[in-house]
C-alpha cells in the first residue's frame, strides 16, 4: 500500500543529488558534472511519474480512486513534479544547464518537506465533498504549473543578482560562468509570461468551481485574494517592463517579491482562516 | 486641468501605486477578520479600535466604499490609458512604409542574400507568389534599385494589450452586475418541512420567493475511516402545491431552479428527535413505535399512558436512553430504558437491584426496548442568483485569448528586394518584429529557405 510514498521518498535523494551536481558543475565550472545532473533529474522525474501514478492506481484499489492532487502532501509532490519537468523543458530548450543549480534545489526541499515533515500525511485519503469535483485537476494542474514557472523566474532572478556581484576582472571562474545578464533578463520575462497565464487559468477554473461548488466564483476568501495579490505583483511587473521598459536588476528583484506571494499563497494561507483549508 | 487629470490618470504610476494600494488592502483584509465569518472573534481589540475599523468599514473591507472607489480609479486607468494608446496602436496596424526606402536592406547580413541562376524578370513572380503564400497585403514596386516587395503578419498582435484591457473591464461590468441585481441567500429546512423565505446575506433581511422548497430528507454518508463521503438533500420545488421539480442535491451539484441556484451548504441535527422504541410482552413479536420527546401512547390491557419525558442522545456516558413514564389508575412510575441495556448490566453486576429505574422490564409483564434515537436533520441550503456569471465568463474567456495575441504573436515586416547582379538575380531579404526576436529569426530562415528550394 505504500509503495508509492516509498518511491517518492526515493525521489527526495535523487533530486537532491541531482542538485548536488548542478551546484558543483556551477561552483567549479567543471563541464562534467553537467550531464550527470541532467541524467539524475529526468531519472527522477521518470521514477517521480511512476510514483505518482502507482499513486493513483493505489487510490482506485483502495476503492476510494482519485487523482493525487488532493492533499497537501501529494500537492508538494506534483509542485515538485512541475519544477522538474518545467525545468528540464527550460535546459533542453535553451542548450544550457546554468540554471539547474537555482531550480533543481526548490523541487528537491518541496519534495523532502512533503516526505519528512511531521505535518504532512502521506496516506492516500478519500476525497470529501466539496473536492469531489472534475475541476479538482484543471485548477491544481494550472495553479502548479504557474507556480512551478514562477519559481523558475525566482531562480533566475537570483542568478541575475549574482552575476551582478561580478567586477569587471577580478571575479570568481562561476560568476564568469554564468550567462550573459541580458540572456537572465529575457528568460526571466518568457518565464514570467508563462506563470502569469497559468496563474490566471488556475484562478478562472477556481471560480468556476467555487461557482458550483460554494455558490460564488469569488468570495474574497484568504486563498483567492493572495492569488490575485500575486496575480497583481506579476502584472506590475509585466506593465514596468513593457510601458516604462525595466529590466535587469529591478526585475530580478521584482522576480523574488513576486515568487515570496507566491510561497505565501501556498503556504502562508494555511495560516488564515478559509475555504482552502485541506491545502 | 483637463489635460493634468488625463495625463494623472493616464499615467503608470497610477496603475502600479493602486495596484500596490489594493493588493495592500486585500491583504488586511485576509488578516482582519471579515463580518461574515462570525464577527467575535475581533472584540480583543479593545472598543477603541473597534470603533475605528468600524469607520473604516475594515470589518467588511471588500465591499467598502473606499475599495470600492479604488477598483473605480483602477477601472478608470485602465480605461483612459487604453483609449491613450489605441491611436498609436491603430497607425502602427495600418501603417504602410514606403517601399522607396533602401534603409530596410543598409547592413543587412550576407545569409539573407541569395544569388539565383536566372534573369529577375523570371524569378519575380515567383517571388510574389510565394511571398503571398506566407503574408498579408503583399505589395509591389520597380525602384531604381530593384524590385522590392513588402508584406506583413501578425499586424493584430498590436491589439491583444486591448483584447486583455477590455476583459477585465467586462469581468468587472459582470462583478458590478451581479452585486446589483443579483442576491445571495441562505435557509435552514428541517427534513420534512418547506419554506418559501429566505434570508438575505450581505443586504440582511428576508427575501420571499414565489416558490416553495421542501426537505424531503437530509442524509450523510461516510467512508470507513470516518470522513464524510457525501451529503445529500432530496429538495422538491413547489408551486401551488405542485412539485415542479425534484432532486438530489449534493456539493458541487447545484439544483436551479426559478433561475436561482441551490447549493448543499451545511446541516445540522435538531435536538431531540425520535426515539424507535419496541414494546414486548412476554416472548411476542412486540409493537414498534416512533414517538417524540413529551408524546405518550396506550397500552390498553392495562388503561396505562405511556409517555416519553425525555430523549437522550448520551445519558451518563452509556449511549441513547430514554425516560419513560407510566400511568395507571392505581400507580405512576418513570424508569430510563438504555439503548446498550445488556452491556450495562453485564458490566455491572446486580444492576437492576441497585437501581430499579434503570430496568427496561420495570412494568411487568411489558419489556421496552429502545432500538436507536432517529435524530432529524435540517439542511442548510446556500441560494445564489447572480446574472452578472455568463458577463464574467466572456471576460474569462476573452483574457485568455488576449494573453495569446499578446504574449505569442508579434508583428512581423518582410521587405524583399529582387535585382541583378552579374547577369543574375540576387534576392535580399530583411525583416523586423515589434516583439520576440527568435521568432522573427525563426520566420526569415524559414523564408528563406523557402525561396533556395523553390527558386534554386
Amino acid at each position: 500500500m505504500i509503495i508509492n510514498t516509498t518511491i517518492l521518498s526515493w525521489v527526495t535523494f535523487i533530486y537532491f543529488g541531482s542538485a548536488i551536481f548542478y551546484i558543483f558543475r556551477t561552483v567549479t565550472g567543471k563541464e562534467f558534472f553537467g550531464p550527470l545532473a541532467s541524467f539524475i533529474a529526468l531519472a527522477g522525474l521518470i521514477a517521480q511519474t511512476f510514483g505518482l501514478i502507482l499513486r493513483w492506481f493505489e487510490s482506485y484499489k483502495m476503492g476510494i480512486g482519485h487523482a493525487p492532487l488532493s492533499n497537501l502532501y501529494e500537492s508538494l509532490i506534483f509542485f515538485a513534479w512541475t519544477i522538474v519537468l518545467l525545468y528540464l523543458i527550460v535546459e533542453w530548450r535553451i542548450k544550457s544547464r546554468n540554471l539547474g543549480a537555482f531550480v533543481i534545489p526548490f523541487a528537491f526541499l518541496s519534495m523532502a518537506f512533503a516526505s519528512f515533515s511531521p505535518n504532512v500525511n502521506s496516506r492516500i485519503q478519500p476525497l470529501i465533498p466539496a473536492l469531489q469535483s472534475n475541476w479538482l485537476i484543471s485548477h491544481v494542474i494550472t495553479c502548479f504549473f504557474g507556480y512551478a514557472a514562477f519559481t523558475i523566474a525566482c531562480g533566475l532572478g537570483f542568478m541575475y543578482l549574482l552575476k551582478g556581484l561580478e567586477k569587471e576582472q577580478s571575479s570568481r571562474p562561476f560568476l564568469r560562468f554564468l550567462p550573459g545578464r541580458e540572456v537572465l533578463d529575457e528568460l526571466t520575462y518568457h518565464s514570467i509570461v508563462i506563470g502569469f497565464i497559468f496563474l490566471t487559468l488556475g484562478i478562472i477554473t477556481g471560480s468556476v468551481w467555487a461557482y458550483s461548488a460554494w455558490g460564488s466564483y469569488w468570495s474574497w476568501d484568504p486563498k483567492e485574494t493572495w492569488s490575485l495579490v500575486t496575480w497583481f505583483i506579476y502584472a506590475a511587473m509585466l506593465h514596468s517592463r513593457f510601458v516604462s521598459g525595466w529590466r535587469g536588476k529591478r526585475m530580478a528583484i521584482m522576480s523574488l517579491i513576486g515568487f515570496a506571494s507566491v510561497l505565501f499563497t501556498y503556504f502562508g494561507v494555511n495560516y488564515l482562516p478559509g475555504l482552502h483549508s485541506y491545502f | 486641468m483637463k489635460k493634468i487629470i488625463l495625463s494623472f490618470l493616464s499615467s503608470l504610476k497610477l496603475t502600479i501605486t493602486l495596484l500596490i494600494i489594493i493588493a495592500v488592502a486585500s491583504i488586511l483584509g485576509t488578516i482582519i477578520p471579515q463580518q461574515y465569518e462570525g464577527g467575535e472573534s475581533f472584540r480583543h481589540l479593545g472598543p477603541g479600535l473597534v470603533k475605528a475599523f468600524n469607520s473604516l468599514q475594515l470589518f467588511d473591507m471588500y465591499h467598502s466604499v473606499w475599495f470600492i472607489i479604488l477598483m473605480g480609479l483602477l477601472s478608470l486607468n485602465l480605461i483612459v490609458c487604453s483609449l491613450n494608446r489605441f491611436p498609436t496602436s491603430w497607425k502602427l496596424f495600418r501603417k504602410k512604409p514606403s517601399l522607396d526606402r533602401s534603409k530596410p536592406f543598409e547592413n543587412l547580413s550576407p545569409d539573407r542574400i541569395l544569388v539565383i541562376e536566372g534573369n529577375p524578370h523570371e524569378v519575380i513572380g515567383r517571388v510574389q507568389n510565394l511571398l503571398q503564400k506566407r503574408c498579408k497585403r503583399v505589395r509591389k514596386k520597380d525602384t531604381a534599385n530593384g524590385t522590392v516587395f513588402f508584406g506583413e503578419k501578425g499586424t493584430y498582435s498590436h491589439f491583444g494589450v486591448y483584447v486583455i484591457h477590455l476583459s477585465i473591464l467586462i469581468i468587472i461590468a459582470g462583478a458590478i452586475m451581479g452585486s446589483l441585481l443579483g442576491f445571495n441567500a441562505f435557509v435552514n429546512i428541517a427534513e420534512g418541512e418547506s419554506t418559501s423565505t429566505v434570508h438575505l446575506g450581505r443586504q440582511k433581511g428576508i427575501k420571499k420567493l414565489d416558490f416553495t422548497v421542501r426537505c424531503d430528507k437530509f442524509s450523510i454518508a461516510y467512508y470507513d475511516n470516518g470522513m464524510p463521503k457525501e451529503y445529500r438533500s432530496n429538495l422538491s420545488f413547489l408551486k401551488n402545491n405542485n412539485v415542479i421539480l425534484q432532486g438530489p442535491l449534493l456539493v458541487n451539484h447545484p439544483i436551479t431552479f426559478n433561475g436561482i441556484r441551490f447549493y448543499q451548504a451545511s446541516y445540522g441535527s435538531i435536538p431531540g428527535g425520535q426515539a424507535n422504541i419496541t414494546v414486548k410482552k412476554g416472548n411476542d413479536e412486540g409493537t414498534t413505535i416512533k414517538i417524540k420527546q413529551k408524546d405518550s401512547f396506550f397500552l390498553k390491557e392495562k388503561d396505562a399512558k405511556v409517555k416519553i419525558l425525555r430523549i437522550e442522545k448520551n445519558l451518563m456516558s452509556m449511549g441513547p436512553a430514554v425516560l419513560i413514564s407510566i400511568q395507571t389508575p392505581e400507580s405512576n412510575m418513570r424508569f430510563w430504558v438504555f439503548k446498550n441495556i445488556e452491556k450495562i448490566r453485564d458490566s455491572i453486576p446486580g444492576l437492576f437491584k441497585k437501581v430499579p429505574k434503570f430496568n427496561p422490564g420495570l412494568f411487568k409483564p411489558y419489556y421496552f426496548k429502545l432500538n436507536r434515537i432517529e435524530s432529524k436533520y435540517y439542511t442548510g441550503l446556500q441560494l445564489s442568483h447572480d446574472p452578472g456569471v455568463s458577463i464574467v465568463a466572456i471576460g474569462s474567456y476573452f483574457i485568455i485569448t488576449g494573453f495569446f495575441i499578446t504574449f505569442f504573436s508579434s508583428h512581423k515586416r518582410l521587405w524583399v528586394r529582387v535585382d541583378e547582379k552579374e547577369g543574375k538575380s540576387r534576392i535580399s531579404v530583411a525583416t523586423t518584429s515589434n516583439k520576440d526576436p527568435v521568432g522573427l529569426k525563426r520566420e526569415t530562415e524559414h523564408l528563406l529557405s523557402h525561396f533556395k528550394n523553390e527558386l534554386g
